[in-house]
């Protein structure tokens, strides 16, 4: 009997499937996964859209269609679920799953906690319906230095200036998501040009507006949560295979998740409250002390807000960039999907 | 074979083999408004809580581990946390980490089995005790940290729960206690015997008995045994069931449904009427007390295995299995499942960091230093309206009891968390009147009449300091702390320390005490040994001699626990509280003025006090021997002696550089302590003096190690004023 490793499986969010990940869909799951792909297109074609064979297959990748939540969710829903299906399980033992934002959608089929026809439903839907807000969208900011160690006080002094901004009238600020090295900061434009005005230097790039990102995670997204509870009924829900880590770090429990308060957190305060993937992963791994965390689905990026979350807590004895890259040489933790030399370790294939 | 590995095979027999116990009796969840989510939430909880009993077993048998006092068999405690809100503060004894682990299901982002594996590690990543012991507890979870010390928690359960009331009555808002919050303080049927315990019991229905609000729930778990002893069958409930002032209430504990069902019961009546309930939840205790403890040397084999055969978990087995919440075969790999998984965490938990260098194991004997509100400033008007006609009387000379009262008056109104209480306090002022007119002026609310029982008087103070009260607690007399010491050193002291700072309860602790009382009161009243405070760890000891020091004193001491949240121990002298003349009869000299907050200067912890600057000798003393030694002076001063006298003012800690400094160059240094001599604090400034000075001469008196006795007897044993010239003179050929 081989010995199996644990893993937890991690889903992306939105910005994960960029020029390079054209294509990847049919190239990587094409032979194996038809049927669910077929499914999906059915899916899109019957709400008139493009289907992701379609997106996938473009001759050039394009930001102004690509990277819109209505094409950009379903992309990355259907990498990050075919990805998890294609993870050699004789090698894997998963042992729980959890998302970043968008990427909690993708963690519910995962999980088992909707069927994966039903997920790309949901992901596909709220792609759509995360467009629904007033003015406004998300900043990026740093709050780690180059060795991904926290930069003394920073978050704290962003944070009280956010929670400050936010008092202001006609201002709207809140923190979006915890990335552990970076914080993902939303608001009205009001808000966020004074955040830009007044937040001190960090480091790294400069502040960064992502671009056709709402401000996602706070209560200017409440049209888009009374649209969800309207659209996705509860009967797409049940209770999951797997636990789930969710945006908050609550663990959903396997037989005992009520599928109804699932339902209610996904499209309640998962959309109105922040999403704090930190605290997401650094619960999974100390709940479910796994040999390795995987990371399905398009591209990497979402890999540095991991190892961070990872450093944030000392897991392994991995306490900076330095220590995390050593560990990745010898050992690697964390194993990307998106990349292919650690993808042929997950799936056991070229 | 090995107890728990028996039992653990029992589980999986009657699981594959179908052999669930039958319900029949035990209720039905919908009624008790259980939801099929909650109810396998609650089991899964439970199931946790057995591996991890399993696990720190197999830890400790490594040397990973170092706690195997378990919880198997009371997982039912795990449905009392499912009745509860977090907010709910809980007091918890050691067999409760299915509650711990169930509790933290309602606050996201806990990771309850990896908190409690750091701490079987001893890590010093251990979230609630940094390593220091392995307790339940947890900050974000509302869980105070308890030692084992038995039953010594229930009185401050009681005070937290008094504390809720004190604070609608006040109005106060933003405590760690909502106003609707219930208290729950959970103890075994043998540490239910323990007069502690009985004492809590006493206070909270004493209280209910008259009305005052206790929103308490005290959660007895009956396994019917404790260690070895045998509680005699329906002991408990025999106690239980009629005490006046408590509502008791009956479940099982070995079925989830029916703990649940008892615990929402109290939960509800407890939240509804504000009164103390006693839940009496039957639990089983499985094998034994704990890893060391093999039960079947003093239990027959079929009462061992009537206990298994209520084991929880088939219980909550044959509930699941009912309902087809859980097949037998899901629940197998589950429990399996949540086993394999304790294992690698585990393996993570114990490379964690350890403490390793005694100022680390030190860190959180001292409570951090907290940002606190400003105080409310009076004005010259509130004052004056507060004090009536004592304002007149302020400027002249008075004695220390009434400067004191007038301090207490001033500190009250300042910061409106503070709280009196002891016995005696209220209308009538204190025996000595110290407490005078502050029933009158600030209410029964902030001034409050305790039953006699000072381990209640204690525990008042401590619970009520968890809910950011700042309470001074009064103990009339210094020989009554005794039977209630623990409260002090076992759990105000330590709570800090084992909690890594996270939890504190400052207070400052008034005592009166000392001899020289003119041979009234015998040994009772006059108790003069200090020794039970001076080994405390942490504890600040502070004794003035005189009435303006008093002031200046017990404002510090309130200042270090406002903003130091230190427990500080202030005993005031009685046989000073009235003493006006030093030399001669009408000189007035142990008189002075009262110095109003913000006038006069601030005696700092750890300054020490002095009288002029001869250097033939230095008299090191405190309390009554400053006194004494001030009227030796005078004689020697007459005799062509220059004398300097130091008053110590703070016993603990001593201010060692500070000592030195003030003797400087004084030749010879005498050392006058009015408590007995063994334990006194003469011992420890002998040792000070000669490691730091060893070119002084040296000597000290001390009382003699003897009780005090009645009328002209009562100073016999004690240091004089003719004692201390003969003792100075000595030195000085």
């Amino acid at each position: 009997m081989s010995v199996r490793k644990t893993a937890i499986v991690v889903a992306p969010g939105r910005g994960t499937y960029g020029k390079n990940e054209l294509g990847s869909i049919a190239r990587l799951h094409g032979a194996r996964f038809g049927d669910l792909i077929a499914n999906f297109d059915a899916q899109r074609r019957e709400r008139g859209q493009p289907t992701v064979s379609e997106l996938d297959g473009a001759d050039r990748f394009s930001v102004g269609v690509h990277m819109r939540g209505d094409v950009a969710a379903p992309l990355i829903y259907t990498a990050t679920a075919l990805d998890f299906l294609g993870i050699d399980r004789d090698k894997f033992d998963i042992v729980a799953v959890a998302g970043n934002s968008m990427g909690w959608y993708s963690a519910l089929a995962l999980g088992g906690a909707v069927s994966v026809e039903d997920g790309f439903r949901i992901s596909n839907a709220m792609g759509l319906n995360s467009q629904t807000h007033g003015p406004g969208g998300q900043i990026l900011l740093q709050v780690v230095d180059e060795d991904w160690r926290a930069v003394p006080d920073l978050r704290e002094t962003l944070l009280a200036l956010v929670a400050d901004i936010a008092t202001r009238p006609g201002h709207a600020l809140a923190l979006s998501i915890d990335l552990a090295g970076m914080l993902v900061l939303a608001g009205n434009e009001e808000g966020l040009a004074a955040l830009l005005a007044e937040a001190p230097p960090t480091p790294g790039r400069d502040p960064l507006r992502l671009a056709g990102h709402g401000p996602f995670h706070t209560p200017l997204m409440f049209g888009s949560s009374d649209k969800a509870m309207a659209e996705l009924p509860h009967s797409l829900f049940h209770r999951p295979a797997l636990p789930l880590v969710d945006g908050r770090g609550h663990v959903w429990r396997r037989h005992a998740s009520d599928p109804a308060a699932i339902w209610d957190y996904t499209f309640g305060h998962q959309i109105l409250a922040p999403y704090d993937f930190a605290r997401s992963v650094q619960v999974a791994v100390k709940e479910y002390a796994p040999d390795v965390v995987i990371l399905p689905g398009p591209g990497d990026t979402l890999g540095g807000a991991i190892a961070q979350s990872l450093i944030g807590i000392g897991w392994q004895g991995i306490l900076s960039k330095a220590d995390f890259a050593a560990r990745q040489a010898a050992d690697p933790i964390l194993l990307s999907m998106g990349r292919a030399d650690q993808r042929e370790l997950v799936t056991g294939t070229r | 074979m090995d107890a728990a590995q028996a039992v653990h095979e029992k589980f999986l027999a009657a699981l594959a083999g179908g052999r669930l116990p039958d319900r029949v009796d035990a209720p039905d969840p919908a009624i008790v408004g259980l939801s099929r989510a909650d109810a396998t939430d609650i089991f899964l909880s439970q199931l946790t809580s057995r591996q991890m009993d399993r696990l720190s077993r197999h830890l400790q048998a490594r040397g990973e581990g170092f706690y195997t006092i378990g919880s198997s068999g009371h997982e039912g405690n795990a449905a009392v946390a499912a009745a509860l809100r977090v907010t709910d503060m809980a007091f918890l004894h050691y067999r409760s980490n299915a509650f711990q682990l169930h509790r933290a299901r309602s606050v996201p982002g806990q990771a309850p089995t990896w908190d409690m594996l750091l701490s079987f590690a001893a890590s010093s990543e251990d979230p609630i005790s940094g390593g220091r012991h392995k307790v339940i507890g947890s900050k974000p979870l509302n869980i105070p940290p308890q030692t084992s010390t038995i039953a010594s928690h229930l009185p401050k359960a009681v005070g937290a729960a008094f504390s809720i009331g004190i604070a609608r009555r006040l109005g106060m808002s933003g405590l760690p206690l909502p106003d609707d919050a219930v208290v729950l303080t959970s103890f075994g049927d043998a540490s239910a015997n323990h007069s502690t315990a009985q004492g809590a019991f006493n206070t909270a229905g004493w209280a209910a008995f008259q009305g005052s609000p206790m929103p308490l729930i005290f959660l007895c778990e009956d396994n019917g045994i404790g260690i070895s002893t045998r509680t005699p069958t329906g002991w408990i409930e025999a106690q239980f069931r009629h005490r006046a002032g408590l509502h008791y209430i009956k479940c099982d504990g070995t079925d989830l449904v029916s703990a649940y069902a008892g615990a929402a019961e109290a939960a509800d009546y407890a939240r509804r009427t504000r009164r103390p309930v006693f839940l009496h939840m039957a639990t089983v205790r499985l094998y034994g007390h704990a890893g060391s403890d093999v039960q079947g040397a003093y239990l027959p084999k079929a009462l061992i295995e009537a206990d298994e055969a209520r084991d929880p978990l088939l219980a909550g087995a044959a509930l699941m299995a009912e309902h087809g919440w859980m097949t037998p075969g899901e629940i197998a790999d589950a429990y399996e499942e949540i086993g394999g998984t304790l294992a690698r965490q585990a393996e993570a938990a114990i490379l964690r960091p350890k403490i390793i260098t005694p100022a680390h194991v030190m860190e959180s004997l001292i409570p951090p230093k907290r940002e606190v509100a400003r105080p409310n400033t009076p004005s010259a008007e509130d004052r004056k309206a507060m004090f009536g006609s004592d304002a007149g009387a302020m400027d002249k000379p008075q004695h220390m009891a009434r400067l004191l009262s007038w301090a207490l008056a001033d500190l009250m109104l300042a910061h409106k968390e503070i709280v009196v209480a002891g016995e005696d306090v209220g209308p009538k002022g204190g025996v000595y009147n110290v407490t005078a007119k502050l029933h009158q002026r600030f209410g029964s609310a902030r001034v409050v009449n305790t039953l006699l029982d000072e381990q209640a008087i204690l525990g008042l103070a401590i619970g009520m300091a968890h809910n950011d009260f700042l309470p001074m607690p009064e103990i009339q007399f210094l020989a009554y702390v005794h039977n209630a010491e623990d409260q002090i050193r076992g759990e105000a002291a330590t709570l800090s320390f084992f909690s890594d700072g996270q939890y504190t309860n400052p207070m400052v602790l008034r005592i009166a005490g000392l001899g020289y009382q003119k041979g009234f009161g015998g040994h009772f009243h006059n108790d003069n040994s200090l020794a039970v405070f001076r080994d405390i760890p942490g504890v600040i000891l502070a004794v003035p001699s005189n009435g303006r020091d008093a002031v200046a004193m017990l404002r510090e001491c309130v200042r270090l626990a406002r903003e130091e949240q230190r427990v500080v121990v202030f005993v005031e002298p009685i046989a000073l509280y009235m003493t006006r003349d030093l030399h001669e009869e009408g000189d007035g000299l142990w008189t002075s003025a009262y110095e109003a907050p913000g006038d006069g200067t601030p005696i700092r912890l750890g300054q020490v006090g002095v009288f002029g600057d001869g250097n033939d000798l230095a008299i090191v003393t405190y309390g009554n021997g400053y006194y004494l030694s001030r009227q030796a002076e005078k004689i020697l001063a007459g005799e062509g002696v220059r004398v300097r006298v130091i008053d110590l003012r703070w016993l603990g800690p001593v201010d060692a550089d500070a000592l030195v400094a003030a003797v400087g160059d004084a030749k010879r240094v005498l050392i006058v302590d009015e408590c007995r001599i063994t334990g006194s604090q003469s011992e420890a400034l002998m040792a000070l003096f000669v490691e730091r000075t060893p070119d002084k001469k040296l000597a000290r008196i001390a009382a003699d190690d003897s009780f005090i006795p009645l009328g002209r007897a009562a100073t016999l044993t004690l240091p004089s004023r003719d004692s201390i010239v003969a003792a100075a003179k000595e030195l000085l050929a």
